[in-house]
């Protein structure tokens, strides 16, 4: 896309976030009060920081906002560096850390050690020929040429599912082997169980962060959506992260939205995008499809300098059941003609996004088969969750929107059964 | 289901009513498993065994009960014909969640619960929950033409200014018809 917005230094960055949360603190926002209608951006902001600083998930819970402020000036102070480096800068060895840089391939950017010159500029970067879809499992280690996005619904995730050591490595292994993951079903009365996770995930040396939403639910029983991401590869926008309001209260569980960018060399040109973590309800699937439609409309404007939008969740929806989601221009979605429930017998979780507008989709997508992948009976992958995850693979370089011409709807797969 | 695994749901059924919350939390969890590991021809026999337990494990004390006992019937699908007249007794249960998803099973029994219209009439007028009320709406919605009676309490919740509850209840008025 074009009007991405561009950086300021890295010590600017934790200055200003640590600034802001010290505003909120003192300005009367409070310990509980960070939701503030007229201060919106107060609360994301904190939500972040309590997440890097491990504070517990009620406090995170600051994350519920409004939709996204179109006014709020883009902002590089809001991009939440990883803990242990401060800010925005290149990774400091290319073998540790990712460098990446545009290629001359018409097809694929090459990864690039860090020293070396910068890239040419986007939009000399050459349109990318259509890359025909097709499911493959992720790989082992995680590629410099692209980031996996994913989406797990981990089925009842609380204190039962952490009380189990094997099914927790499980769940560790799958979130390492993605650069973020949108996960649903949080259903735990205690705010400790994501901190403790993420705990486990990181005790490999690997430096996951997470942002977490507010309970939402219409009963006593409640979820909450989080995003886990790795510091190495991806930072959070603190800015620009919330829940999506619904007035008219169509969706169960209005979905939770954060902006993450991809951590290059250039921090200008890395790939941003808004990320919509979804549940709807099975019972109402036809209608929260549709609104999700409306959902995925609104999220693309909220932002003069943000076009990417990738939707993903369970969706309780095969691709045929989508709705009013199809008749958005240009529409398409990674995962089709391979089920993503343990059970092997429906489509439920994708990827939504334009392939127009995000041309940074590779066309590599795949459902990672918890029973084949870790060896597992069907009903100890059950033990794990009832969903399977789901992934794509995207460019981390931020490309321009295609004209429309060449590229192919996700929607038009030709999906490879990795079982 | 073999008779071998009926002894076990029947066990693990008995296992929701212990005393001990864990083993509760256990078997509502193990219940939920076995109902999604189980085969499609298979889960209309485990649904009659495990529908009622589970709706009235949703108004357990112990939230890890209730939450595996509601991802369960999340996927159970529509209750077998024979639980549908014990399920509209539990439309005007007490807690809120076990009312909420008798009404969410009755409405999966679609048109054939034309023998809860007037239990969920009753829950639009005078449940205390908004949620449930919803479900109500939502439910005579699913029954259709079969729940003409409920038209009155349809009428007047149409007008509330909860928007979802008066967009359910105009959504079902629709489905009634005149």
């Amino acid at each position: 896309m074009a009007h991405k917005k561009k950086e300021t230094n890295a010590s600017s960055s934790f200055f200003w976030t640590a600034l802001t949360t010290i505003a909120a603190l003192i300005g009367g926002a409070g310990a509980t009060g960070w939701v503030m209608p007229d201060l919106p951006w107060l609360g994301p902001g904190i939500s972040a920081l309590a997440s890097t600083l491990g504070l517990s998930g009620q406090q995170a819970q600051a994350v519920e906002t409004t939709k996204p402020d179109a006014n709020r000036k883009a902002d590089a102070n809001s991009w939440i560096p990883s803990t242990a480096t401060p800010g925005i800068h290149p990774p400091s060895a290319p073998t540790a850390s990712i460098a990446y840089a545009a290629g001359s391939s018409p097809s694929r950017l090459e990864p690039t050690p860090a020293s070396l010159p910068a890239p040419a500029p986007a939009n000399n970067v050459p349109l990318i020929a259509p890359v025909p879809p097709m499911a493959t499992t992720p790989p082992q280690a995680k590629p410099s040429d692209a980031v996996l996005i994913a989406s797990f619904n981990i089925q009842v995730f609380g204190e039962s599912k952490m009380a189990k050591p094997e099914v927790v490595d499980v769940l560790a292994r799958v979130v390492r082997t993605f650069d973020i993951v949108a996960i649903q079903e949080v259903r735990a009365k205690s705010d400790a169980i994501i901190p403790e996770f993420v705990r486990v995930i990181n005790a490999d040396g690997s430096r996951y962060q997470h942002v977490i939403g507010p309970r939402l639910g219409r009963t006593v029983s409640k979820e909450q959506y989080t995003f886990i991401y790795d510091t190495n590869r991806i930072e959070l926008d603190t800015a620009s992260v919330g829940t999506i309001r619904d007035p008219a209260d169509r969706l169960h569980r209005p979905p939770m939205y954060a902006r993450f960018r991809v951590r290059t060399t250039q921090p200008e040109r890395g790939f941003s995008f808004w990320m919509v973590d979804t549940h709807t309800d099975p019972d109402e699937v036809s209608q929260e499809v549709d609104a999700l439609a409306d959902v995925f409309v609104v999220m693309r404007s909220a932002r003069p300098d943000e076009d990417d939008v990738i939707l993903l969740g369970d969706l309780n929806a095969s691709p045929m059941q989508f709705g009013r989601i199809k008749q958005i221009p240009s529409i398409g979605w990674a995962i089709s003609g391979v089920p993503t429930n343990t059970r092997r017998t429906k489509t439920y979780d994708n990827l939504i996004f334009d392939p127009i507008t995000t041309r940074e989709y590779t066309g590599r997508w795949g459902v990672v088969d918890l029973q084949n992948t870790f060896g597992l009976s069907i009903d100890k992958a059950l033990q794990v969750s009832d969903h399977n995850p789901v992934w794509a693979a995207f460019s981390p370089w931020e490309l321009p929107a295609s004209q429309g011409a060449l590229m192919q709807p996700a929607a038009i797969p030709m999906p490879v059964s990795r079982r | 289901m073999s008779r071998a695994d009926n002894l076990d749901m029947a066990t693990l059924i008995e296992k929701l009513a212990a005393n001990d919350p864990h083993r509760r939390a256990e078997a509502a969890e193990m219940i939920c498993h076995a109902c999604q590991a189980c085969p499609n021809d298979e889960t209309h026999a485990v649904a009659s065994l495990v529908t009622l337990p589970l709706v009235r494990a949703c108004g357990d004390g112990d939230e890890r009960v209730r939450e595996w006992a509601v991802a369960a019937l999340e996927d159970l699908g529509p209750p077998p014909t024979g639980a549908v007249q014990e399920l509209v007794q539990l439309v005007t249960s007490g807690e809120p969640l076990v009312a909420y998803w008798a009404i969410t099973l009755v409405g999966r029994f679609g048109q054939d619960a034309s023998s809860a219209v007037a239990a969920l009439a009753a829950c639009i007028d005078s449940s205390a929950d908004i949620s449930v009320r919803q479900r109500a709406a939502w439910a005579l919605g699913q029954i259709g033409p079969a729940a003409l009676l409920a038209r009155p309490a349809l009428l007047q919740a149409a007008g509330q200014s909860d928007s979802r509850m008066a967009r359910l209840a105009k959504e079902a008025l629709e489905a009634i018809g005149s």
